[in-house]
């Protein structure tokens, strides 16, 4: 299992644009990731229970990423809430 | 016959509109994020009244506390979000009244938000708002309905399971 944590920027937080985006992001790989934030954890595939979290700016999120192409898939996560968030 | 059967066959069910309009296809909002169905399939409303309802029976997923966006997760599990305006979250919920709040249980038609339309894009937005299927893999079928004049409630989508 591959995990990073990451403090949002984005002034709006994980709104709906950037929420779809990681959503498509996440279902390009074979790899179940797992996005928690305030105790709350959400399936990164699911797009109404990532915007049940509420993540707003400032906030960290702790991705967690399992499967056969974990590696590949947590570096290019990491890099999508680099850019993105 | 066949296709009536299909037509009509059970498991199907319906998206109301959230809000009366102009039905338009979802390839109509220039935001790729819902033009280019990134988040789902579904369609788009040029609301012409600022209530914005409960499009199927169901429950509150999520409200964005800007009050631009709700997400309702129907009784037979369709997950719609309605995204009230493109860029409106930028609004920081001015002209945007919550009526509702998360967990909450609404019927069809239920009030969810009020938006002040005139003053949204007296203030530079586009008011198009999309509704989309969030859940569009659960579904065999997501099926728009064409382009017209549509009141609260009227069927916007067809889904097939």
């Amino acid at each position: 299992m591959k995990k990073f944590q990451y403090v949002i920027q984005d002034p709006v937080g994980l709104h709906a644009r950037p929420a779809g985006l990681l959503v498509k992001q996440a279902a390009g790989y074979k790899s179940k990731v797992t996005i928690t934030c305030g105790g709350k954890s959400a399936d990164a595939r699911k797009l109404i229970m990532i915007m049940s979290l509420g993540v707003k700016q400032g906030m960290e999120v702790t991705c967690e990423i399992e499967g056969e192409d974990e590696d590949t898939a947590a570096e290019a996560l990491q890099k999508f809430f680099k850019e993105n968030l | 016959m066949k296709i009536f059967q299909n037509l009509f066959s059970k498991g199907d069910a319906a998206v109301g509109a959230p809000v009366a309009g102009s039905l338009v296809s979802i390839k109509e909002v220039s935001d790729p994020t819902f033009g280019e169905e990134i988040i789902g399939k579904g369609v788009a409303i040029i609301p012409t009244s600022n209530q914005i309802c409960a499009p199927i029976d169901g429950k509150v997923a999520t409200v964005f506390p800007t009050g631009h966006a709700v997400a309702v997760v129907g009784s037979d599990g369709t997950e719609i979000l309605i995204h009230v305006g493109l860029d409106t979250v930028n609004l920081n919920g001015e002209h945007f009244t919550i009526h509702v709040e998360a967990d909450q249980e609404v019927k069809k038609g239920d009030l969810l938000l009020e938006a002040d339309l005139e003053q949204i894009k007296a203030a530079g937005y586009d008011i198009i708002t999309p509704v989309v299927i969030c859940n569009t893999d659960d579904f065999a079928e997501i099926l728009p309905e064409s382009p017209k004049t549509v009141s609260p409630g009227d069927d916007i989508i067809k889904l097939r399971k």
